[in-house]
């Protein structure tokens, strides 16, 4: 086997598992602490990958940039998600259950929205550097990986240093571990999980537009990132922010070789079927629910 | 009180004035009872880029149809459900139209796979199905009711490309292919042309491998038709993958002398969002909208105002394409009978702005043999040779 | 079973297996099909997600074995009418026979987990089925039509589905009511319980799955029929596998009745919108369902009005 081919595919292969790694990690925080399953998590990301190619498209202002004017933004709307639809389902008996039932009924809504009023055509997130590579002597690191890989590292430790460095992080680890002594040492529940749902969303944005300078996206791509998503949950482990990223890593190599040896038809197939094999022996993920 | 009985005149007269505006098409038509065209197509989900530009292809013959007078004396409207992209969905909205509105007629759906489901349930029932069917196995299960006019078909989309190709000397031609299908009906229908042709033209299929949607990661496919030094690159896909390759093609330095895409590069989205990218893939066609077929110029005037767009899409074309043909059957047939209608289809000559047609047993016209080629950011027509638009640019440039 | 709700049962059947006899159009037989379908694909999901409490995410696996098992054996043994009908249970005792090789490693998963592998087999079927041609492969599969006018043979149809959904909804109950479903309800509430108390999890964890996989598998067969053409994007979509989540829990899981009411709303109310509602609003509408009813019945609907009706007693 040619060792070029070998070592190329595992190079791509890696950032773009870094990439689902960077969309995935809000969802599993999301599931971890809060235990809600937040299926309208990709569309978030849809959300900023269109808002960065309207701002591209007319004002040429690069996507990291809008990466970053997104993250913000998208926390505060995910506060006001929190507080009017996440909120109440608190009173469930099956958070978990309730919680996917109403995400997945607003993801709908904002597919369509998202449709309204962009329409339903594909589009492309086209950066000058789109298309190029740097160069290493056989090898060709894409930039548009590169980018995506370099923003998956920045917002995944961002949100790992935040949970373990600051106060309000490690409240949200706290009540996470326990939310009985969590109360008992006066955090605020509701806060906390306010400040962790809108956390994650935000950094939805970041890992949106990541995987739109890798693909291609309409309004109903987030079906498709849904299922990355839950690839790397089930390696890296629900709520388990480095274990995430080492997720993204794994699910890249496991991609990466299997397209250097294995027929392309077979590829899809072989990952899901590796992942199942995996689960069952280790159904908590590789590093467990960790912090 | 008097502003409020003054509100409620306005209301009144505000109803009236509507009622009188929507009953005035009617009227102008002499009230005549609508004939009404029914099914389903992908406006929401997947598909529904696709599906809104056949809407629009419809709806635009319906406007002109209406405007000389309507068909067989009596407006045409639309009945169309949204099937999400649901074959299922498609099936029972074709059952809903023809059995519970009774709708006169049937429209064409997308995509192949729900063509396909579709042209069983319109066999059942016995309506004229004109669409863009499901690929050549499609038209070989015995049904009498179903018209390809034009049809999609993957077996022939890369006819033109290939004879255009043999007349190439052999020296100049490519030697080594790397072919990559998408794993659906559409790819194996493409693979068809390339398996006989590649025997005909002597060149060396050095890569031939289906992939599964979604395609993660095009890298290692164009490394490898780089390492094996393949000279002509297939695509076979829809675009999301298109995109993907050609990215990495050109990310990679990847110059094949030619590149053929499937049904990715026929789309407006192609051009608008890969730019000079997305320049000199060759690709097929049903139609194509600068040919001198009567319409081609109006329906290019039409979608340059209302969309900015420089040719009308080929989605937009088919759905005009399709109430063409059905237009021309119910007026030969001088019914809305739907065998009299497929027997006068199977027995006559339709004019569409694809071109003259006639129609076989299984509801085809002769093999079609368009090839285009994106040049400069616009789809050239480049065989047959007598109605080129351009010449083709061999090899492909390399990227820049 | 109480003998008036019984009777009231029995009638309602009565009634729906009368119905053809009116002649209705086409479409209702098929929009009522396709009812009964989600039915029976919600139902027996209940026994291992809502009894359970094991939330399979890739139900439609089942649905989709099923459907090619059954599209297969008739295209390759030309099978007439009725033998394809009837093909359609050794095509579910396939989904069944799939669901315990599978079940046996997969049921020791907890949790979101079990979701999450549910998933993953689902897709490693859907590719498997994609990539093996002797199956249709990526091509699908055409069933023969039935040689009978359209108005019979879907009205054959509508029986044999009302018939599935009366024979499956009658199994659940019965299980419900058993010492078998007593003990999943034990395994729902804590497993680790109901471990130190000698209930054989394990054992029914599967049985439960194999139940839950027979149905759906039935159902495949017959909607394969019923489609006459076949394709993997069809059946293993997973957004038939979500859609029946959604439809028991939606109704209430854990219930007998929450299944059947949640498949029954959402399918009417999915149809009716996209009949009344212009596309992007109607789905708009159909998600802003889903919010209202988990704002303000997060349990359920049946869990909903039976506490509102325990409330009233109360007053």
């Amino acid at each position: 086997m040619d060792p070029v081919l070998v070592i190329q595919s595992l190079i791509s292969g890696v950032m773009m598992g870094m990439v689902y790694a960077l969309l995935g990690v809000g969802f599993s925080l999301t599931w971890g602490v809060m235990h809600v399953i937040h299926i309208s998590h990709a569309v978030f990301g849809l959300l900023g990958a269109y808002f960065a190619y309207t701002l591209l498209t007319l004002y040429g202002v690069d996507p990291v940039v809008s990466a970053m004017v997104s993250t913000p933004l998208l926390f505060i709307v995910a506060c006001a998600v929190y507080q009017v639809l996440i909120r109440p389902l608190t009173k469930a008996r099956e958070m978990v259950v309730a919680s996917m039932i109403l995400t997945f009924g607003l993801a709908i809504i904002l597919e369509n929205l998202l449709v309204l009023v962009w329409k339903a055509d594909p589009r492309l997130l086209t950066p000058s550097y789109a298309s190029e590579s740097w160069i290493i002597g056989p090898f060709y690191l894409q930039y548009p990986h590169l980018i995506g890989f370099a923003l998956s590292l920045v917002g995944i430790s961002s949100l790992y240093v935040f949970l373990k460095k600051t106060t309000t992080g490690m409240a949200v680890r706290a009540a996470w571990q326990n939310q009985e002594a969590a109360r008992l040492y006066g955090v605020n529940l509701f806060r906390i999980s306010m400040i962790t749902f809108a956390l994650a969303v935000s950094t939805a944005g970041a890992g949106g537009i990541s995987l739109a300078l890798l693909y291609s996206f309409e309004p109903h791509s987030h079906n498709l990132w849904l299922i990355y998503l839950f690839l790397v949950v089930i390696v890296g482990g629900v709520g388990n922010v480095i274990g995430t990223a080492l997720a993204g890593l794994i699910i890249g190599v496991i991609t990466g070789l299997s397209m250097a040896f294995l027929p392309y038809q077979w590829v899809n197939l072989i990952t899901f079927g590796l992942l199942m094999v995996f689960l069952i022996f280790r159904p908590h993920g590789l590093f467990g629910e960790v912090g | 009180m008097g502003k409020k009985k003054s509100k409620h005149a306005f209301l009144l007269f505000f109803l009236i004035g509507v009622c009188l505006t929507a009953g005035l098409p009617a009227s102008v038509l002499g009230a005549a009872k609508p004939i009404v065209i029914g099914g389903s197509l992908p406006l929401t989900g997947q598909y529904a880029e696709t599906g809104q530009w056949i809407e629009r292809g419809m709806r635009y013959w319906a406007e002109e149809v209406n405007a000389k007078g309507g068909l067989l004396g009596r407006p045409v409207e639309f009945k169309i459900y949204d099937d999400q992209s649901e074959v299922s969905k498609a099936v029972t909205f074709a059952e809903k139209a023809i059995t519970v509105d009774k709708v006169d007629l049937l429209f064409g759906g997308y995509p192949g796979t729900a063509a396909r489901a579709v042209m069983a349930v319109a066999e059942k029932h016995k309506y004229v199905y004109v669409s863009m069917g499901g690929h050549m196995k499609s038209f070989q299960q015995g049904y009498t009711y179903s018209f390809g006019a034009p049809p999609l078909m993957g077996e022939w989309w890369y006819e033109g490309f290939f004879q255009w190709l043999a007349t190439l000397p052999a020296n100049q031609r490519p030697k080594r292919a790397a072919v990559y299908t998408i794993n659906n009906p559409v790819g194996l229908s493409l693979m068809d042309s390339i398996n006989r042709w590649t025997k005909k033209l002597g060149i060396q299929v050095v890569i031939n491998e289906k992939y599964n949607a979604p395609l993660a990661d095009a890298t290692p496919l164009i490394v490898k038709a780089k390492q094996l030094n393949c000279d002509l690159l297939f695509s076979n896909g829809f675009f999301p993958d298109g995109v993907t390759t050609i990215k990495a093609a050109k990310a990679l330095n990847y110059n094949p002398k030619a590149i053929v895409q499937g049904i990715g590069s026929v789309i407006p989205a192609w051009v608008k969002e890969l730019g000079r990218d997305g320049d000199y893939v060759f690709s097929g066609t049903s139609l194509y909208n600068k040919l001198n077929y009567p319409g081609n110029d109006k329906l290019n005037a039409y979608v340059k105002k209302k969309y900015g767009l420089d040719g009308y899409p080929l989605y937009f074309g088919f759905g005009y394409a399709w109430m063409q043909t059905l237009e021309q059957g119910v007026r030969g047939a001088n019914s809305l009978n739907q065998t009299k209608i497929r027997d006068w289809l199977k027995t006559h000559k339709v004019h569409t702005i694809a071109g003259p047609m006639t129609f076989d047993k299984n509801g085809l016209p002769p093999p079609i043999n368009f090839c285009t080629q994106i040049i400069d950011g616009k789809v050239e027509l480049i065989w047959p040779k007598n109605i080129r638009t351009r010449e083709p640019v061999y090899p492909k440039p390399a990227w820049k | 079973m109480k003998k008036v709700p019984l009777i009231m049962a029995v009638l309602t059947v009565a009634v729906m297996a009368l119905f053809p006899l009116l002649r209705p159009e086409v479409y209702y037989l098929s929009f009522l099909f396709t009812l009964f379908m989600y039915v029976v694909l919600s139902s027996s999901w209940n026994v291992i997600g809502g009894y359970a409490g094991y939330l399979s995410f890739g139900h439609a696996a089942f649905f989709g074995i099923g459907a090619f098992a059954t599209a297969k054996m008739a295209t390759a043994f030309s099978l007439s009418p009725l033998l394809t009908i009837l093909s359609s249970i050794p095509a579910g005792l396939l989904a069944a026979l799939v669901a315990l090789i599978v079940g046996y490693p997969c049921l020791r998963i907890r949790g979101p987990y079990f979701s999450v592998v549910t998933i993953c087999f689902a897709f490693v079927v859907d590719l498997a089925v994609k990539n093996i041609e002797e199956l249709g492969g990526a091509e699908g599969l055409w069933m023969t039509f039935m040689d009978l006018p359209e108005e019979t043979s879907r009205a054959i149809m509508y029986e044999v589905m009302l018939l599935l959904m009366v024979v499956t909804l009658a199994t659940v109950y019965l299980l419900g009511r058993s010492r078998f479903g007593r003990g999943l309800t034990a395994v729902r509430t804590d497993e680790e319980v109901a471990e130190t108390m000698a209930i054989p999890t394990a054992k029914l964890k599967i049985q439960a799955f194999v139940v839950s996989a027979f149905f759906p598998g039935v159902a495949g067969g017959l909607f394969a029929y019923y489609l006459s053409y076949i394709h993997p994007d069809a059946v293993f979509s997973i957004n038939i596998s979500i859609l029946i989540v959604l439809m028991a829990m939606f109704g209430g899981g854990g219930t007998w009745l929450g299944p059947i009411v949640g498949a029954v709303i959402l399918t009417v109310v999915n149809e009716g919108l996209s009949t009344f509602a212009q596309a992007e609003i109607a789905r708009i509408i159909y998600g802003a369902l889903f919010i209202i009813v988990t704002i303000f019945m997060p349990d359920g609907i049946i869990a909903y009005f039976r506490r509102w009706a325990t409330t009233q007693r109360k007053a």
